[in-house]
């Protein structure tokens, strides 16, 4: 970058979090910690069957049970709807809660509800679901966003008048140009299918909250959540109270990805009202596992046509979601990404989100977005071979930039996918690429538009000196600390001499939540203007005080002075004893900061990947990786690096070893870690970042989101590695080694 | 039914009352109000609440209370000396070796046992030793690196090392480029 870049005292210097102690000596307080005085256990009794009528749920063999308080069904509650009313929709449909002095005897009672089922036919296969003639899954609710979807900037637009198959819940379609115009004037045309399953976010710490109601019936509810505000929302909507009547109190949240918005809040919340004693609901991890949200499973039909020359003629999509038993799936943002990376003139993709009777989809880590760029970055390996071009060369000459249209027609904001390539050539392991026997290197490219929400932020000087930076965006990626960096920047001061807090819903400025990347991109530029503000006011104070000009002075490591004259000078710690002191005639220093960004930034990554496969097992082992990505600045560079590894290690999770499966009457068979295989650390390589900086023109000091992007290209990178090791090519994720061998065999 | 249990936890005597199926993660996290010590499944599999028996490491959900009886426990909140951060977790912290901190605990005493059993493990050992304590965030590569870190520390060795998260981070960054 040029020599005019500004030269920053904390911003890009890597700074450990500033959570590390309290986490590292078990001090930090996660949900699951909290005893507060006469607290109760509850307990899901869940479905066993997909999709069933409930005839009958005989409570009293559990009500009688040793330290059973209340045991709850659907009509107990208000409203009526936080249960199942009549009819389970899915294995893991919650029917009943049972309420008792401990946990273990919960349980215990659980076992003696007694519900009386009549079975229905289960539809689980989205495509067969979409059949005329199909069996109903559920009469549709009235047309809802889902709040994760929205939180992460993943409703995507393009148009929703097309005609509805039996059972989708939605429907997107993104048309440009004329497809068969388009292939006609192809070289070459793919055409394949990709499918992906299911998986769950995985994080070790399971869903849970504490609600506590006090006499008038407000409501105190401390919970494991990515959005306080959100939470606040959504749990006054469906209680039918006041937002204000409920202060939501986020707790240290032990992973989420995705998969912590509203869930069991609501239900945690009339529980405590209707008992009048603080309730805590925990899920243990198969509960976990069947109630919660989890990645849809997907089905892209991809067909694609370029010419000799490299350029992309045509893209026809289509793309089946399953939303199991609720709308609210990522369809529409695969959709846009499928269709909006590329520069192709004509375009005709068609996205279905399709109910069937298994657990509801919820957000996992860039929702959408996986799936999509499995089909896609295979599908541009497949022609880049196909037209004996370089792969790296071939999406360079076709990748989007900023200004070209995504498929809803708006232009794309700066972007800084073109750089990402460019710096991936460059690489020494993209020329090298240095492989073994049964060895081979893949890259992908995968990419997140970026969310917005609004924000606000307090910044107030404390007696001490220190900075107390106030915000309601609740911390699950470290941003805390880059927002305290923002805060030292703009103060001069050491980040550690900042507190970011976010204490409730009650005191906190309003923050959105922490998904779809833009913690940092929407909190940080309200931190920025709220430390700048209070920096103002401490320079006024501060001229006041020494008799100078407020443009006479500097601010530097705690200390207010007048240039060239060291002598004359206030502490920060001076200034708020001042400020804030009884009988003072000085106004305290707190400044405010508010923003509602309009343009979004993308993130996108590339990704190369080297893989070994065992030609006797067909297990594919990832042996080196290489994520590049655009992250706008680095904040706190290390812990963007760290997100980036995460994120890579999720990705070679979902596409190696992960997958819910369901039997064929829709029982989740793999509801457990012992089954459901998380990477370890034995299963992840080293994985090298390297970032690139293309700023973000409304980011703080140019950053932008960087979470989601790394788990996004991974899936096809190891695909295309595969098929660089051993000739063969798989089209679907997890790979299965049984595949694999069965894929070698035919080849030879 | 019910059971007597006497044990220590971090070299402090406990003695409680427990149901013979109450599990030992859950007396150190109710009965002792530990809660550092950390739940996350309930079939051994991602080893947030494993802690040292007698200074092996276990999985406190499968162990029952009772099966601790007369034995010494340490967790997490036994690490650090008198206030100090065990060099296990400075190293975790310089290191960046946590981020939403649910596995953390787990992962501090399972290399503190394999520190305490192999004082310079290379990069394999590590990865297979911690190979039972499951992570979503950090991709490993920290803690691995935190864990050789810390071994190095507690060696005594002067050497410095991985200033790469430091300054040397720091200087790459402002170009962007690779973080190691």
């Amino acid at each position: 970058m040029s020599s005019a870049e500004p030269s920053f005292q904390v911003i890009g210097r890597s700074q450990p979090r500033l959570d590390g102690p309290e986490k590292l000596r078990g001090s930090a307080r996660y949900v699951a910690d909290l005893h507060p005085a006469g607290l109760l256990h509850a307990r899901l009794v869940l479905s066993p069957h997909a999709h069933a009528r409930v005839r009958r749920i005989d409570t009293s063999g559990a009500v009688r049970a040793p330290g059973v308080v209340a045991v709850l069904t659907a009509a107990d509650l208000e409203p009526t709807g936080l249960l199942a009313e009549g009819e389970v929709f899915y294995a893991g449909h919650p029917v009943a809660v049972v309420v008792a002095e401990s946990e273990a005897l919960a349980e215990d009672a659980a076992e003696l509800v007694e519900v009386a089922y009549e079975p229905l036919p289960a539809v689980l296969d989205p495509e067969e679901a979409m059949r005329p003639g199909a069996p109903l899954v559920r009469e549709l609710p009235e047309e809802h966003a889902s709040q994760a979807m929205a939180a992460h900037g993943a409703a995507a637009g393009g148009a929703r008048d097309e005609p509805r198959p039996r059972n989708a819940s939605d429907v997107v379609r993104f048309r440009r140009g004329d497809v068969e115009a388009g292939f006609a004037q192809a070289d070459a045309v793919i055409e394949a299918t990709y499918r992906a399953a299911a998986v769950h976010q995985g994080h070790i710490e399971t869903h849970g909250v504490v609600a506590e109601a006090a006499p008038d019936g407000s409501l105190t509810i401390w919970t494991s959540t990515q959005g306080s505000f959100d939470t606040r929302q959504g749990t006054a909507g469906t209680l039918g109270l006041e937002e204000h009547r409920i202060r939501v109190v986020p707790m240290t949240v032990g992973g989420a990805f995705g998969g912590k918005f509203l869930l069991l809040e609501p239900l945690a919340a009339a529980v405590a009202r209707r008992l009048g004693r603080p309730v805590r609901l925990v899920l243990d991890r198969v509960q976990d596992f069947l109630v919660s949200r989890p990645s849809p499973a997907a089905v892209i039909h991809l067909k694609m046509g370029a010419r000799r020359d490299g350029s992309l003629t045509a893209l026809q999509a289509r793309l089946v979601f399953d939303s199991g038993a609720e709308p609210g799936s990522p369809v529409g943002i695969a959709a846009l990404l499928l269709g909006g990376t590329y520069r192709v003139a004509n375009l005709d993709i068609a996205g279905y989100e399709v109910l069937t009777h298994k657990s509801p989809a919820g957000a996992y880590r860039g929702p959408g977005a996986p799936q999509a760029y499995f089909a896609l970055e295979s599908h541009m390996d497949r022609l880049a071979r196909r037209l004996e071009l370089d792969p790296l060369d071939f999406r360079l000459r076709n990748a989007v930039r900023e200004g070209d249209p995504r498929p809803d027609g708006r232009p794309w904001p700066r972007l800084g996918l073109v750089e990402c390539l460019e710096r991936l050539r460059d690489h020494p392991l993209w020329k090298e690429r240095p492989a073994g026997p049964d060895e081979g290197w893949g890259m992908a490219v995968g990419g997140w538009p970026g969310g917005l929400e609004p924000a606000a932020a307090g910044c107030r000087l404390d007696p001490d000196g220190t900075l107390t930076v106030q915000v309601g965006a609740v911390d699950i990626t470290g941003s805390a600390t880059s927002l305290a960096m923002i805060a030292a920047e703009v103060f001069g001061l050491a980040p550690d001499r900042v507190r970011v807090v976010n204490r409730d819903t009650d005191s906190s400025p309003f923050g959105g939540s922490a998904g779809g990347s833009k913690t940092v991109y929407t909190v940080g530029p309200a931190v920025q203007r709220a430390a700048e503000d209070a920096r103002r006011q401490v320079l006024e104070l501060a001229a006041e005080r020494l008799e100078a000009a407020p443009e006479d002075l500097e601010l530097r490591d705690g200390r207010v002075s007048v240039r060239g004259v060291p002598s004359r000078s206030v502490t920060l710690a001076e200034l708020a004893r001042l400020s804030t002191r009884f009988g003072s005639r000085y106004a305290p220093i707190h400044g405010h900061g508010r923003v509602a960004q309009r343009s979004s930034s993308p993130g996108f990554a590339v990704h190369l990947a080297r893989v070994r496969v065992d030609r006797e097992t067909g297990e594919v082992r990832v042996t080196g990786f290489l994520a590049v990505q655009d992250v706008g600045r680095a904040i706190n560079p290390a812990e963007v690096a760290g997100q980036i590894r995460g994120g890579v290690a999720q990705g070679i999770g979902r596409t190696l070893l992960e997958q819910l499966v369901w039997d064929d009457a829709g029982q989740l068979l793999d509801a457990n870690l012992a089954d459901y295989r998380l990477p370890t650390g034995d299963d992840v390589p080293r994985i090298e970042a390297e970032l690139v900086e293309v700023p973000a023109p409304d980011g703080p000091f140019g950053a932008k989101g960087v979470g989601e992007p790394p788990a996004i290209p991974v899936a096809a990178a190891l695909a295309n590695a595969v098929e660089a090791a051993v000739g063969v090519r798989l089209n679907e994720i997890p790979f299965r080694p049984e595949a694999l061998l069965e894929a070698m065999k035919r080849a030879g | 039914m019910k059971r007597e249990l006497t044990l220590t936890i971090n070299g402090q005597p406990y003695t409680g009352v427990v149901e013979p199926r109450r599990l030992l993660v859950h007396f150190i996290r109710e009965e002792a109000g530990l809660t550092g010590t950390h739940v996350g499944c309930d079939t051994t599999s991602c080893g947030a609440c494993t802690v040292l028996l007698d200074g092996r490491p276990v999985k406190s959900c499968t162990l029952f209370a009772v099966q601790a009886e007369g034995h010494a426990v340490t967790t997490v909140e036994g690490l650090a000396r008198e206030g100090e951060l065990h060099p296990l977790q400075q190293a975790f912290w310089e290191q960046h070796g946590l981020q939403c901190g649910y596995c953390t605990p787990g992962m501090l005493m399972t290399g503190a046992a394999l520190l305490e059993r192999r004082p310079d493990p290379g990069e394999e050992e590590i990865r297979r030793a911690i190979s039972g304590n499951l992570c979503r965030c950090t991709g490993y590569q920290n803690i691995v690196r935190a864990i050789q870190e810390a071994a190095r520390a507690m060696r005594g060795a002067a050497e410095p090392v991985s200033a790469g998260q430091g300054a040397a981070g720091a200087a790459s960054a402002a170009r962007g480029g690779m973080v190691p």
